[in-house]
Protein backbone atom coordinates (compact mmCIF):
# COMPACT_ATOMS: atom_id res chain seq x y z
CA UNK A 1 0.00 0.00 0.00
CA UNK A 2 3.29 2.54 1.03
CA UNK A 3 4.29 1.79 -2.87
CA UNK A 4 1.56 2.29 -4.60
CA UNK A 5 0.76 5.45 -2.45
CA UNK A 6 4.42 6.51 -3.34
CA UNK A 7 3.89 5.13 -6.94
CA UNK A 8 0.74 7.70 -7.35
CA UNK A 9 2.60 10.51 -5.59
CA UNK A 10 5.38 10.20 -7.69
CA UNK A 11 3.16 10.05 -10.97
CA UNK A 12 1.48 13.01 -10.00
CA UNK A 13 4.67 15.02 -9.42
CA UNK A 14 5.82 13.88 -12.61
CA UNK A 15 2.84 14.27 -14.61
CA UNK A 16 1.80 17.84 -13.19
CA UNK A 17 5.69 19.17 -13.90
CA UNK A 18 5.53 20.69 -10.54
CA UNK A 19 9.27 21.57 -9.87
CA UNK A 20 9.41 23.54 -6.99
CA UNK A 21 9.55 22.47 -3.05
CA UNK A 22 6.45 24.44 -1.87
CA UNK A 23 3.97 22.97 -4.30
CA UNK A 24 5.18 19.39 -3.57
CA UNK A 25 4.98 19.93 -0.12
CA UNK A 26 1.66 21.37 -0.49
CA UNK A 27 0.81 17.93 -1.74
CA UNK A 28 1.02 16.34 1.76
CA UNK A 29 -1.57 15.92 4.23
CA UNK A 30 -1.49 18.18 6.92
CA UNK A 31 0.05 15.91 9.72
CA UNK A 32 2.37 14.38 7.88
CA UNK A 33 5.48 14.23 9.89
CA UNK A 34 7.71 17.22 8.40
CA UNK A 35 10.96 15.52 8.77
CA UNK A 36 9.97 12.77 6.19
CA UNK A 37 7.73 15.14 4.03
CA UNK A 38 11.12 16.95 3.51
CA UNK A 39 13.50 14.21 2.81
CA UNK A 40 10.69 12.77 0.50
CA UNK A 41 10.47 16.18 -1.24
CA UNK A 42 14.45 16.48 -1.32
CA UNK A 43 14.10 12.40 -3.16
CA UNK A 44 11.51 13.40 -5.36
CA UNK A 45 13.36 16.88 -6.83
CA UNK A 46 16.22 14.96 -7.44
CA UNK A 47 14.74 12.15 -9.61
CA UNK A 48 12.26 14.62 -11.28
CA UNK A 49 14.13 15.15 -14.82
CA UNK A 50 15.83 11.91 -14.65
CA UNK A 51 11.76 10.63 -14.74
CA UNK A 52 10.41 13.12 -17.16
CA UNK A 53 13.09 12.17 -19.29
CA UNK A 54 12.45 8.27 -19.35
CA UNK A 55 8.30 9.60 -19.65
CA UNK A 56 9.30 11.29 -22.66
CA UNK A 57 11.70 8.10 -24.11
CA UNK A 58 8.55 5.77 -23.31
CA UNK A 59 5.64 7.89 -25.15
CA UNK A 60 4.15 6.25 -27.72
CA UNK A 61 4.95 7.12 -31.21
CA UNK A 62 6.09 6.09 -34.69
CA UNK A 63 8.60 3.76 -34.77
CA UNK A 64 11.91 5.78 -34.48
CA UNK A 65 14.85 5.93 -35.77
CA UNK A 66 17.81 5.05 -33.59
CA UNK A 67 20.94 4.57 -36.04
CA UNK A 68 21.64 5.02 -39.87
CA UNK A 69 24.75 4.09 -41.72
CA UNK A 70 25.35 4.68 -45.23
CA UNK A 71 28.02 3.69 -48.40
CA UNK A 72 28.38 4.78 -51.72
CA UNK A 73 28.83 2.09 -54.51
CA UNK A 74 29.84 2.40 -58.05
CA UNK A 75 27.53 0.39 -60.48
CA UNK A 76 30.00 -0.45 -63.50
CA UNK A 77 27.89 -3.24 -65.17
CA UNK A 78 24.33 -4.70 -65.15
CA UNK A 79 22.86 -6.77 -68.06
CA UNK A 80 21.14 -4.00 -69.88
CA UNK A 81 24.91 -2.51 -70.29
CA UNK A 82 28.01 -3.87 -70.02
CA UNK A 83 30.16 -1.07 -69.07
CA UNK A 84 29.31 2.34 -66.49
CA UNK A 85 30.42 4.12 -64.09
CA UNK A 86 26.59 5.03 -61.93
CA UNK A 87 27.49 6.33 -58.21
CA UNK A 88 24.80 4.78 -56.35
CA UNK A 89 23.96 5.58 -52.34
CA UNK A 90 22.85 2.78 -50.26
CA UNK A 91 21.61 4.11 -47.05
CA UNK A 92 20.66 1.66 -43.82
CA UNK A 93 18.01 2.72 -41.02
CA UNK A 94 17.67 0.98 -38.41
CA UNK A 95 14.01 1.22 -36.35
CA UNK A 96 12.53 0.53 -33.43
CA UNK A 97 8.91 0.04 -33.39
CA UNK A 98 6.57 1.72 -30.69
CA UNK A 99 8.68 0.52 -27.15
CA UNK A 100 5.48 0.08 -25.52
CA UNK A 101 3.82 -2.28 -28.04
CA UNK A 102 6.63 -4.98 -28.35
CA UNK A 103 7.79 -6.35 -25.62
CA UNK A 104 11.42 -7.09 -25.96
CA UNK A 105 12.03 -3.52 -28.60
CA UNK A 106 13.20 -5.59 -31.60
CA UNK A 107 15.00 -3.06 -34.06
CA UNK A 108 14.91 -3.61 -37.61
CA UNK A 109 17.33 -2.56 -40.48
CA UNK A 110 16.16 -1.15 -43.33
CA UNK A 111 18.08 -0.84 -46.50
CA UNK A 112 16.77 1.98 -48.97
CA UNK A 113 18.93 2.40 -51.88
CA UNK A 114 19.13 6.19 -53.48
CA UNK A 115 20.00 7.67 -56.98
CA UNK A 116 21.57 10.65 -57.27
CA UNK A 117 18.57 12.47 -58.01
CA UNK A 118 16.38 11.19 -55.39
CA UNK A 119 19.25 12.41 -53.14
CA UNK A 120 18.80 15.86 -54.40
CA UNK A 121 15.31 16.40 -54.13
CA UNK A 122 15.59 14.42 -50.35
CA UNK A 123 18.69 16.88 -49.82
CA UNK A 124 16.06 19.57 -50.89
CA UNK A 125 13.34 18.59 -48.75
CA UNK A 126 14.90 17.81 -45.70
CA UNK A 127 16.67 21.68 -46.59
CA UNK A 128 12.81 22.47 -46.92
CA UNK A 129 12.49 21.14 -43.29
CA UNK A 130 14.87 22.64 -41.80
CA UNK A 131 13.67 26.21 -42.76
CA UNK A 132 10.46 25.34 -41.47
CA UNK A 133 11.82 24.42 -38.35
CA UNK A 134 14.33 27.43 -37.69
CA UNK A 135 11.08 29.63 -38.89
CA UNK A 136 8.86 28.21 -36.37
CA UNK A 137 11.69 28.58 -33.29
CA UNK A 138 12.46 32.03 -34.55
CA UNK A 139 8.61 33.18 -33.99
CA UNK B 1 13.68 -0.55 -100.15
CA UNK B 2 13.89 2.93 -101.22
CA UNK B 3 15.90 5.25 -98.94
CA UNK B 4 13.08 7.58 -98.22
CA UNK B 5 10.91 4.58 -96.99
CA UNK B 6 14.41 3.17 -95.31
CA UNK B 7 14.53 6.49 -93.69
CA UNK B 8 10.87 6.45 -92.51
CA UNK B 9 10.86 2.70 -91.26
CA UNK B 10 13.95 3.80 -89.26
CA UNK B 11 12.57 6.64 -87.43
CA UNK B 12 9.59 4.30 -86.07
CA UNK B 13 12.14 2.12 -85.18
CA UNK B 14 14.15 4.73 -82.82
CA UNK B 15 10.83 6.27 -81.68
CA UNK B 16 10.05 2.07 -80.60
CA UNK B 17 13.75 2.04 -79.02
CA UNK B 18 13.40 5.40 -77.25
CA UNK B 19 9.66 4.61 -75.54
CA UNK B 20 9.79 0.67 -75.43
CA UNK B 21 6.54 0.77 -73.52
CA UNK B 22 4.20 2.58 -76.42
CA UNK B 23 4.76 -1.11 -78.13
CA UNK B 24 0.68 -0.78 -79.67
CA UNK B 25 1.90 2.31 -80.94
CA UNK B 26 4.89 0.80 -82.60
CA UNK B 27 2.92 -2.16 -84.16
CA UNK B 28 0.68 0.42 -85.26
CA UNK B 29 2.90 2.69 -87.13
CA UNK B 30 4.51 -0.50 -88.63
CA UNK B 31 1.41 -2.23 -90.12
CA UNK B 32 1.19 2.02 -91.51
CA UNK B 33 4.42 1.87 -93.24
CA UNK B 34 3.25 -2.07 -94.37
CA UNK B 35 0.09 -0.54 -95.75
CA UNK B 36 1.48 2.81 -97.48
CA UNK B 37 4.64 0.73 -99.17
CA UNK B 38 2.09 -2.26 -100.12
CA UNK B 39 4.36 -4.66 -97.95
CA UNK B 40 3.44 -7.44 -96.57
CA UNK B 41 3.16 -7.44 -92.50
CA UNK B 42 4.83 -10.63 -92.05
CA UNK B 43 8.28 -10.32 -93.83
CA UNK B 44 8.31 -6.66 -92.59
CA UNK B 45 8.01 -7.81 -89.03
CA UNK B 46 10.32 -10.35 -89.36
CA UNK B 47 13.18 -7.90 -90.49
CA UNK B 48 11.97 -5.29 -88.12
CA UNK B 49 13.14 -7.96 -85.37
CA UNK B 50 16.24 -8.61 -87.19
CA UNK B 51 17.11 -4.58 -86.98
CA UNK B 52 16.10 -4.10 -83.51
CA UNK B 53 18.93 -6.91 -82.41
CA UNK B 54 21.53 -4.37 -83.15
CA UNK B 55 20.89 -1.62 -81.77
CA UNK B 56 20.37 -3.27 -78.37
CA UNK B 57 23.26 -5.46 -79.08
CA UNK B 58 25.59 -2.24 -79.53
CA UNK B 59 23.91 -0.93 -76.49
CA UNK B 60 24.72 -3.99 -74.23
CA UNK B 61 28.61 -3.74 -75.68
CA UNK B 62 28.60 0.24 -75.28
CA UNK B 63 29.88 0.58 -79.39
CA UNK B 64 30.04 3.34 -81.28
CA UNK B 65 28.38 4.80 -84.08
CA UNK B 66 31.28 3.48 -86.52
CA UNK B 67 31.14 0.00 -85.40
CA UNK B 68 27.24 -0.55 -85.56
CA UNK B 69 27.86 1.13 -89.13
CA UNK B 70 30.33 -1.67 -90.09
CA UNK B 71 28.21 -4.22 -88.38
CA UNK B 72 25.04 -3.20 -90.51
CA UNK B 73 27.51 -3.27 -93.96
CA UNK B 74 28.94 -6.73 -92.38
CA UNK B 75 25.03 -7.70 -93.01
CA UNK B 76 24.62 -6.59 -95.94
CA UNK B 77 22.98 -3.43 -96.22
CA UNK B 78 24.15 -0.01 -98.56
CA UNK B 79 26.97 2.07 -97.50
CA UNK B 80 24.14 4.74 -97.74
CA UNK B 81 21.26 3.16 -95.49
CA UNK B 82 23.76 1.85 -93.06
CA UNK B 83 25.65 5.01 -92.80
CA UNK B 84 21.70 6.49 -92.16
CA UNK B 85 21.03 4.14 -89.23
CA UNK B 86 24.59 4.70 -87.44
CA UNK B 87 23.55 8.53 -87.61
CA UNK B 88 20.57 7.88 -86.32
CA UNK B 89 22.02 5.72 -83.64
CA UNK B 90 23.99 8.87 -82.44
CA UNK B 91 21.77 10.94 -82.28
CA UNK B 92 19.75 8.37 -79.94
CA UNK B 93 22.60 7.00 -78.07
CA UNK B 94 22.50 9.21 -74.86
CA UNK B 95 18.77 8.54 -74.51
CA UNK B 96 18.92 4.93 -75.20
CA UNK B 97 21.95 4.26 -72.53
CA UNK B 98 19.85 6.21 -70.15
CA UNK B 99 16.78 3.87 -70.37
CA UNK B 100 18.83 0.94 -70.09
CA UNK B 101 20.33 2.70 -67.05
CA UNK B 102 17.22 3.26 -65.34
CA UNK B 103 15.85 -0.51 -66.14
CA UNK B 104 19.13 -1.36 -63.93
CA UNK B 105 18.37 -3.33 -60.69
CA UNK B 106 17.77 -1.10 -57.76
CA UNK B 107 17.59 -2.58 -54.32
CA UNK B 108 15.03 -0.90 -52.23
CA UNK B 109 14.36 1.59 -53.93
CA UNK B 110 13.54 5.17 -52.47
CA UNK B 111 10.69 6.40 -54.60
CA UNK B 112 8.74 9.08 -52.31
CA UNK B 113 9.10 11.29 -49.00
CA UNK B 114 6.70 13.21 -47.07
CA UNK B 115 7.23 14.74 -43.87
CA UNK B 116 5.15 16.72 -41.15
CA UNK B 117 6.76 18.04 -37.70
CA UNK B 118 4.49 19.24 -34.55
CA UNK B 119 4.56 19.66 -31.25
CA UNK B 120 3.70 17.02 -28.35
CA UNK B 121 1.84 18.74 -26.11
CA UNK B 122 0.62 16.05 -23.50
CA UNK B 123 0.49 12.43 -22.58
CA UNK B 124 -0.61 9.90 -20.18
CA UNK B 125 2.27 10.73 -18.72
CA UNK B 126 3.54 14.30 -18.36
CA UNK B 127 0.65 16.66 -19.01
CA UNK B 128 2.56 19.47 -20.24
CA UNK B 129 5.61 18.60 -22.61
CA UNK B 130 6.03 20.91 -26.18
CA UNK B 131 8.73 18.81 -27.65
CA UNK B 132 9.05 18.85 -31.06
CA UNK B 133 9.03 15.39 -33.32
CA UNK B 134 9.38 15.11 -37.12
CA UNK B 135 7.85 12.08 -39.19
CA UNK B 136 9.17 11.26 -42.34
CA UNK B 137 6.93 8.82 -44.41
CA UNK B 138 9.23 7.22 -47.42
CA UNK B 139 7.87 5.26 -50.22
CA UNK B 140 10.11 2.41 -51.46
CA UNK B 141 9.71 0.11 -53.96
CA UNK B 142 10.39 -3.63 -52.91
CA UNK B 143 10.31 -5.81 -55.48
CA UNK B 144 7.06 -4.71 -57.51
CA UNK B 145 5.09 -3.24 -54.63
CA UNK B 146 5.31 0.04 -52.92
CA UNK B 147 5.82 -0.36 -49.31
CA UNK B 148 5.14 3.18 -46.92
CA UNK B 149 7.92 3.16 -44.04
CA UNK B 150 7.14 5.94 -41.46
CA UNK B 151 9.41 6.61 -38.81
CA UNK B 152 9.78 9.61 -36.05
CA UNK B 153 12.81 11.90 -35.53
CA UNK B 154 13.92 13.93 -32.87
CA UNK B 155 15.45 17.43 -33.71
CA UNK B 156 19.31 16.03 -32.54
CA UNK B 157 18.42 13.31 -34.88
CA UNK B 158 16.82 15.74 -38.04
CA UNK B 159 20.25 17.66 -37.37
CA UNK B 160 22.59 14.98 -37.97
CA UNK B 161 20.45 12.82 -40.33
CA UNK B 162 20.78 15.76 -42.40
CA UNK B 163 24.65 16.35 -42.08
CA UNK B 164 25.12 12.90 -43.38
CA UNK B 165 22.85 13.07 -46.48
CA UNK B 166 25.09 16.00 -47.49
CA UNK B 167 28.33 14.30 -46.89
CA UNK B 168 26.68 11.41 -49.43
CA UNK B 169 25.81 13.90 -52.16
CA UNK B 170 29.72 15.42 -52.13
CA UNK B 171 30.80 11.91 -51.91
CA UNK B 172 28.64 10.90 -55.04
CA UNK B 173 29.71 14.35 -56.77
CA UNK B 174 32.69 13.38 -56.51
CA UNK B 175 32.45 10.09 -58.60
CA UNK B 176 30.24 11.30 -61.46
Amino acid sequence: QLVSALHNLTRHVVYRGLTKPEDILALFPENFHQNLKNLLTKIILENISAWRNEAQASQISLPRLVDMDWRVDIKTSSDSISRMAVPTCLLQLKIQEDAALCGNNPVSALTVELSKETLDTMLEGLGRIRDQLSAVANK
Amino acid sequence: LSSQQFSALTEVLFRFLTEPKEVERFLTQLSDFATMNKISLGPLKNIVKSILLVPNGALKRNLSSEQVRADFIALGLSEEKASYFAEQWKLNSPALTRLAVDQTLMINQLIDMEWKFGVTAGSSELEKVGSIFLQLKLVIKKGSQMENVYIELTLPQFYSFLHEMERVKTSLESFS
